[in-house]
């Protein structure tokens, strides 16, 4: 008995010690001198892990090429506070709380979930964020959180004007089904659907939602066959968007056209949904294909080779790989405005440098090819406009299309629309 | 050197009293003013962990009196914490009711709601009314998926910060004392429910609900009442977390939530006041430690496998649930309960 009674205290405190050993780690890394911190966080566990993961590698891939191979940012290292959201929300917000705590300039967000949690307490204290996905709902109207690629409503427009002007053949309008995330995923690609669809000439048939961890989709794809669509537009994650995939073909409406949200289209859909069921299917990408020949690809390749093979060929990994890219020029931009003593403080002051001397000053950076050039325009946070249609070829994400630039959507200006 | 040798008592009060020994309130009143003078030494983060602590104990307080001490599973607890969020949001946002009222309108309407989904309770127990907890949380998420106009549907809502009169709550700071006071106020009126002839007829069903009915409990009437007293403190926990996020939509109350709340309940301790209150400081400063965990060990051993230290977090937190439970099923307030008999009785063994 008395050995139990050892016991179990020895357990709790190695639990404590365990518990603690991160935070100790962490009081360590805040001695060092001349860094320029931001924060950052991706799902890489819960329900989106499998975007989240490849999302994590490919920021912690870029911060380590930015500074051992760049030397930092003129001279400083980019100090990377990473956390796992685990796509929880009350999580999130601790988390944003974190990284103005800890003196970051300025913070990213994987999914556009994430940052619809932090974005309210990020405006109200002035800190500025990007989503590597955003939905219009997190910039509309524009504050202090910026996209760094075109939103899900820009997919859906994309997408839309590519369908009527090189596949529909009818007459009348076509009728579109939307499957969409029950998050801002699915709702930014509604938003942009109901904003555009009238002026495109589609005929909208009532949305369906699913959630992320769904495992059928059968019983909304039989309403949505009832109602005999000509186009399907599905904006969701990889995971649901390889189960609706699936159900099409096993309710034999392969005849329909497909067309998929940038957020759904990656290596991770084609895996898991099967090459021969994603064969065909259109898509939209802000991002460059890894098949593409740019120069910013051989590096992301190199790391992404030496240190995480298994996201090869992952959309993901490369759109968080270019959003450290980016937060890297924004910070240089900073530092040639203000001075790196003014960012040193981590403060409200060297937010709002960030934000008006660094992010505002983007005027063209064209980011190694990886996506389009990113630029800061008045009264619009989509850093980067523009978005290609690809098609799933071979198992293969192929573009087919030039880059285009996706209109500005007010969609502030639309009473039905935003959170109320 | 004095040692403790028990406690007389001169009256019913005393023995009925929370405090009973000068060392008990000294320790209370030592503890108040550590935890009052917290946002002076705090950073906001770690008054935002406290606050989400303090916002969770609430929430668990509740289910402890439904499932702790009157017996009744229930996986459907942030459900009825999303009744609370959705409640205090409409109200205080939409229609300008004051937040004072939003909070406590929150835990009624959430009550209620409970008393509804706890109606199978009186032919169905256990697995089955888990089941139908479970059943509980899905139609309360597709209501507010789908009652777009009031709850923003997918949208979610935003929510203004709390508010008393022409006092607003922005800071972490100001948040944490009215999180705080609400949570030692929720503490203590769970206490006493479980302490009144409510509480020891909630354990008469728990413990045996045949035999209580035999001694004229009435079962229907005290499982509704488990219920309801369980929902309101899930409506109250809703609304302060619905003001302290300050965004709400449906993926913010998830099962998996509901799946942990009750995982806090048992490794705190079930049927104990204490219980609540160990189990969401255990488990949310363990999911802050396994976040962190992550990226230190990669910072550390640079030389780890791809993708291992992301997956070495969840795995930490399970073994470590699972170590509690094997070896303390009984939760760390009966841990504790045994330091206090150590104490007491040292050197003598208890």
């Amino acid at each position: 008995m008395k050995t139990k009674i050892l016991m179990l205290p020895l357990a709790i405190l190695l639990s404590v010690i365990l518990i603690m050993t991160p935070f100790v780690a962490g009081c360590s890394q805040e001695e060092d001198g001349g860094t320029l911190k931001i924060g950052s966080m991706t799902p890489a566990t819960g329900p989106v892990a499998d975007k989240g993961l490849a999302g994590r590698h490919g920021l912690e891939d870029a911060i380590k090429y930015i500074n051992t191979e760049l030397g930092g940012v003129r001279g400083h290292p980019i100090e990377l506070v990473y956390r796992d959201s685990g796509y929880d929300a009350s999580k999130v917000v601790t988390i944003v709380k974190e990284f103005m705590d800890e003196g970051c300039l300025m913070f990213t967000t994987h999914s556009s979930t994430e940052m619809s949690y932090a974005m309210g307490i990020a405006n109200d204290a002035g800190f500025p964020g990007m989503a590597t996905y955003a939905s219009p709902i997190i910039y509309r109207p524009p504050r202090h959180i910026y996209g760094q690629a075109p939103d899900y409503g820009d997919d859906w427009t994309a997408f839309a004007t590519y369908y009527m002007k090189n596949i529909w053949k009818g007459y009348g309008k076509p009728k579109m089904a939307l499957l969409l995330l029950n998050n801002p995923t699915g709702k930014g690609a509604k938003d942009g659907a109901t904003a555009m669809a009238d002026k495109l000439g589609i005929e909208l048939l009532t949305p369906e939602e699913h959630a992320s961890t769904t495992i059928s989709e059968m019983e909304a794809l039989t309403r949505v066959k009832a109602k005999n669509p000509d186009v399907i537009f599905i904006s969701s994650t990889p995971a649901p968007t390889a189960v609706i995939l699936r159900n099409i073909r096993d309710l034999q409406m392969s005849n329909i056209t497909i067309g998929l949200g940038h957020a759904s289209l990656t290596k991770a859909l084609v895996d898991l949904a099967g090459a021969d069921v994603a064969e065909g299917t259109y898509g939209v990408v802000s991002t460059a294909a890894w098949t593409d020949n740019v120069p910013g690809l051989a590096k992301a390749k190199d790391y992404c080779q030496q240190y995480n093979p298994q996201d090869s060929g992952n959309t993901d990994y490369l759109s968080t790989w270019t959003t450290a890219l980016i937060a890297a020029q924004i910070l240089q931009h900073a530092v040639d405005n203000v001075g790196y003593d003014k960012l040193a403080k981590g403060d409200a002051e060297a937010w709002s440098a960030i934000e008006q001397n660094g992010i505002q000053k983007l005027s063209g950076y064209d980011v190694q090819g990886l996506q389009g050039p990113v630029r800061y325009t008045v009264g619009d946070n989509r850093l980067d406009k523009l978005l290609r249609v690809c098609k799933v070829t071979n198992g293969q994400i192929m573009p087919i299309t030039d880059w285009t630039e996706a209109p500005l959507i007010k969609y502030e200006e639309f009473s039905w629309f935003g959170a109320k | 050197m004095d040692l403790p040798a028990g406690t007389r008592n001169f009256s019913y009060a005393e023995d009925m009293a929370i405090f009973r020994t000068k060392t008990q309130w000294v320790l209370l009143f030592v503890f108040l003013a550590v935890l009052f003078t917290a946002p002076l030494y705090l950073a906001n983060y770690w008054l935002s962990v406290a606050n989400l602590i303090g916002i969770t104990i609430i929430a668990i307080t509740g289910l402890n009196l439904l499932t702790g001490y009157c017996g009744q599973l229930s996986i459907g607890h942030a459900g009825f914490i999303a009744v609370g969020a959705y409640t205090s949001a409409i109200l205080n946002s939409r229609f300008g009711v004051p937040f004072p009222l939003a909070l406590i309108s929150s835990g009624l309407v959430a009550g209620v709601v409970g008393m509804i989904f706890g109606i199978p309770s009186l032919r169905v127990k256990g697995f089955y009314l888990a089941i139908s907890t479970i059943a509980a949380q899905l139609i309360i998420i597709w209501v507010i998926n789908h009652w777009t106009e009031m709850t923003g549907g997918f949208d979610g809502m935003n929510v203004p910060y709390m508010s008393l009169g022409n006092l607003t709550f922005r800071s972490e700071g100001s948040q944490f004392y009215v999180i705080m006071v609400i949570a030692i106020v929720t503490l203590f009126l769970a206490k006493n429910i479980a302490r009144t002839r409510v509480g020891r007829a909630f354990i008469a069903v728990r413990d045996n609900d045949l035999a209580a009915e035999v001694m004229g409990i009435n079962l229907f009437r005290y499982k509704l009442l488990a219920f309801f007293f369980g929902c309101f403190f899930a409506g109250i926990a809703g609304s302060l977390l619905a003001h302290w996020m300050r965004f709400i939509n449906s993926e913010s109350f998830t099962f998996s939530s509901s799946v942990l709340f009750i995982g806090m309940i048992i490794i705190g301790g079930l049927g104990t006041t204490l219980g609540p209150i160990l189990g969401a400081i255990f488990i949310r400063l363990l999911d802050v430690g396994v976040t962190r965990l992550s990226p230190a060990l990669d910072k550390a051993l640079p030389g780890l496998p791809s993708g291992f230290t992301a997956g070495i977090s969840p795995l930490v937190f399970g073994l470590v649930i699972i170590l509690f439970l094997i070896f303390e099923p009984r939760g760390l307030a009966h841990r504790w309960t045994l330091f206090k008999s150590a104490y007491r009785l040292w050197p003598f063994s208890y």
